[in-house]
């Protein structure tokens, strides 16, 4: 089981607005940390300190004075003289847009402007330990690596070749079927992507049920990744929706899996991971 | 004639006496197509509730407290403002006031607020930040400078400090040549609703009520014509209050002030009518309406029935009112100047005394002078440009207006009820039950917020990327070393051993029972700064550290 993140919710300065502040306490505790709210007036020093004693993974500063400048930066060079820079410092209130490189390039974390919904500061904060410890977050997938190929769905790959070929001057690498998709693809290389054009073997082919709805044009975004078995656990995990729960065979030998696009926005993803010793 | 008959005809008469004393603006008022405005609507006299709804200017006032409200005179445009040093708001003062604001309006820094001197150790980053910096006496001669005092009524948000800065404005005045009985404006000075909702208290509870029990008693026969406290909801709104908790707490703060005051020998008749209110005018624009005119009813029915007060001008609830600060977005900034227009046409329906606009940028910084304008032109537009200003309480006997108005009483009462159970709201407030309250409104406003039960346009709904950043006000960083070099000089310059045997004498009365104002009126005079008066008293009174 994760251990509970617990965070110390502060008030620096001399500013009595604490709306914000516990607000967010109750937020974070909703969302199943421990949280400590250190109530007004608080200085640097006792900041650090409750940080400290708490053996807090994270604290949140909140002011709506304009003293941030001078308080946000003071907590990060008294966490590192204490050798507690492994705290994750983030802040909030009123601060202007212009401060916010400022302060961040001094370490604060992130920071919050007002109308964030309390859910993503949860978040950022529930990634930001789990990052520092090491432990795989359930923040969303590893990112992919690059963009594998854009899928473009064709009535005929000789009608269009052609264009492709010369008059855009793209490389041809060769063109094969795909029984498991019901297509015949054509692979295109563009430096360290490819275009993948797609006609239909067949009307059954979820290729032609697209031309015949939407026309041709793009299909789908194929998102190079390794280890597809857990990249796929992942997104699951996150409530997405996939075509595919295990990896099928695509073109070039490369193991595939679609997400289903009313999970993502409509548009049609395709987790793609190239056999080893195929990668350019 | 039926009784509703004689007393509009006794209204009518006394309205008559009263518009010769002080004329309406214009002799008649049309509208655009000419059609006639009078000056007050009602139903068939005989439907007429006499007794819930008065005659404007009569009890229990749910109409309004004059008889001719904005026919007369608009209510005051205060703008409040104040960032930096004396001299910078000093110039945004004169601007305002050449502008066509009718009074001002200070904003103090958080150390005044909390009566430190700008050297002190708490005070680092925060000189000058929300407010105007004032160490001295000599601060706040620079900040009034060429300001006639005899002419323009100011008020100050100041609570825990507010006998020192009262004191500060009372010596200023005296040295430009104006008596104190010409004086006119207000300080805060409701401390509960800083334990509440605000958090700028200094001592505790206790001590803190003969503070200001001592300054309703001095000015009562000193200072007649300043309003002595200014009961505050506004922040236990931003604080996350409902229009129904802000009500109700902001009136059982004041009945705990007014029984502090009899408690220490006071008659009502002679504070009561120098309390004053101060409300939030939020989004939802019938309810606020209603909640103002429920204010008047509610505070006129307790302070003639429940405290026996004699004199009609105890009964009227007079009220500042603030368009609401948390309801402003930082996304779309000038969305904000539609909010900001709707609450404050609520605040004038409600019949409010004097009004601040809101500036659009309030949620990213301090305003920008232009941003500053633009809330001020709101008001004026409001008044000279919409007519609203023409006749008394023009949403009275609205089906759903009264009915509002009717149930925000209702609620009112059962809240107070409660917190009379509680001992009161002294007793409350230690127990942190308002806080409570307020604290659950907020969370559940987030919620609904976050979910989108509760559109907040350009916020969680009709949103749009890549919005351009506004210009924004920054305040001179360098300006908290400039205050200490001037304190410094200004601890060499004075007669230090008249001020330390002024702070000694202040260190007795504050031991004994004296009223604290003459007191600390010398310590002023004297060049005593806040943080050496609030210094003394810390030590006499000890610190509130919160609940």
């Amino acid at each position: 089981m994760k251990k509970k993140i617990r965070v110390l919710i502060a008030k620096p300065g001399l500013d009595g607005h604490d709306r914000g502040a516990l607000v967010i306490s109750q937020a974070l505790r909703d969302y199943g940390m421990e949280v400590i709210y250190t109530g007004l007036r608080q200085t640097p020093e006792q900041i650090v300190a409750s940080a400290i004693q708490e053996d807090v993974d994270a604290i949140g500063l909140s002011c709506l004075s304009g003293a941030h400048n001078e308080l946000f930066p003071e907590i990060i060079d008294l966490l590192k003289a204490r050798g507690a820079d492994d705290i994750i410092v983030i802040g909030g209130g009123v601060i202007p847009w212009e401060d916010i490189p400022f302060l961040e390039s001094k370490g604060i974390r992130k920071i919050f402007t007002p109308g964030t919904p309390t859910i993503e500061t949860a978040k950022f904060i529930e990634k930001a330990v789990y990052e520092r410890d090491g432990i795989a977050g359930s923040h969303g997938m590893e990112p992919a690596e690059k963009i594998d190929h854009i899928g473009i769905a064709v009535s005929s790959l000789e009608e269009v070749l052609p264009f492709y070929v010369n008059t855009l001057g793209l490389k041809l690498e060769g063109i094969e079927e795909v029984s498991s998709q019901k297509v015949k693809v054509a692979f295109l290389n563009i430096g360290q992507t490819r275009l993948e054009l797609l006609e239909p073997m067949d009307g059954e082919s979820a290729v032609a049920k697209f031309i015949a709805k939407r026309g041709q044009g793009v299909h789908h975004v194929a998102l190079g990744v390794k280890e597809i078995e857990k990249r796929i656990e992942e997104l699951i995990e996150h409530g997405v929706q996939l075509i595919n729960e295990s990896p099928v065979k695509g073109a070039g030998g490369a193991n595939v899996a679609f997400l289903h696009p009313a999970s993502t926005h409509k548009v049609l993803f395709e987790l793609c991971e190239k056999p080893k010793g195929d990668e350019k | 004639m039926s009784e509703q008959q004689e007393r509009l005809n006794q209204w009518k008469t006394k309205t008559e006496k009263t518009i010769e004393r002080f004329p309406e603006r214009k002799k008649e008022f049309y509208t655009s197509s000419n059609i006639p405005v009078d000056r007050l609507y009602l139903p068939d006299i005989h439907e007429y509730d006499v007794d819930e709804l008065g005659f404007p200017g009569e009890y229990p006032f749910t109409r309004g407290i004059q008889p001719t409200m904005y026919r007369a005179r608009y209510w005051t445009m205060r703008q409040y403002a104040g960032f930096g040093s004396a001299e910078e708001t000093n110039k945004r003062f004169l601007y305002l006031l050449e502008q066509g604001q009718t009074g001002l309006s200070v904003a103090f820094d958080l150390p005044t607020q909390i009566g430190y001197d700008s050297d002190h150790a708490m005070a680092k980053g925060e000189v000058g930040k929300v407010g105007v910096a004032i160490d001295s006496l000599e601060d706040m001669e620079a900040l009034l400078r060429d300001i006639p005092l005899d002419k323009v009524s100011t008020s100050m948000t100041i609570n825990a400090p507010a006998s020192v800065l009262l004191a500060m404005y009372i010596v200023v005045a005296e040295k430009q040549g104006v008596p104190p009985e010409k004086l006119a404006g207000t300080i805060q000075n409701d401390i509960l609703k800083e334990y509440i909702a605000r958090g700028t208290y200094i001592f505790p509870p206790k001590p803190s009520m003969r503070l200001i029990t001592d300054i309703f008693a001095y000015c009562k026969d000193h200072v007649p014509k300043w309003n002595t406290i200014s009961i505050s909801g506004y922040h236990i709104r931003e604080a996350g209050a409902n229009a129904v908790q802000e009500l109700a707490f902001t009136i059982a703060n004041g009945k705990a002030y007014v029984d502090a005051a009899i408690g220490a020998g006071l008659d009502i008749d002679d504070f009561a009518p120098r309390l004053a209110f101060f409300f939030n005018a939020h989004n939802q624009f019938f309810e606020e309406v209603a909640k103002f005119r429920a204010a008047r009813r509610i505070w006129a029915k307790l302070m003639k029935e429940t405290y026996g007060a004699k004199n009609p001008k105890s009964w009227q609830l007079r009220f500042h009112t603030q368009t609401g600060g948390s309801t402003l977005t930082a996304q779309q900034p000038d969305n904000n100047i539609v909010r900001v227009t709707i609450q404050a046409l609520a605040a004038v329906l409600g019949g409010t005394q004097s009004l601040h606009t809101n500036s659009r940028d309030e949620a990213l910084a301090l305003p920008t002078e232009e941003s500053a304008r633009i809330a001020l032109r709101t008001q004026q537009i409001i008044a000279h440009e919409s007519g609203v200003a023409d006749t008394v309480d023009p949403l009275g006997g609205s089906y759903y207006v009264e009915h509002l108005t009717n149930e925000m009483e209702k609620e009112v009462l059962r809240y107070m009820a409660k917190i009379d159970e509680l001992g009161g709201a002294v007793s409350a407030v230690e127990q942190g039950y308002m806080q409570r309250e307020i604290h659950h409104t907020a969370y559940e406003t987030q919620k609904a917020i976050e979910k989108g039960e509760e559109i907040i346009v350009g916020m969680n709904s009709f949103t749009i990327n890549n919005e351009k950043q506004p210009e924004l006000l920054r305040v001179d960083p360098s300006l908290g070393e400039k205050q200490k070099a001037r304190l410094a000089e200004l601890r060499l310059r004075r007669n230090s051993n008249r001020a330390s045997a002024r702070l000694e004498a202040l260190r007795k009365g504050a031991q004994g029972t004296d009223n604290l104002m003459p007191l600390i009126i010398d310590c002023v005079r004297d060049y005593c700064t806040i943080g050496e008066i609030c210094g003394v008293l810390r030590e006499e009174f000890g610190e509130f550290t919160g609940i």
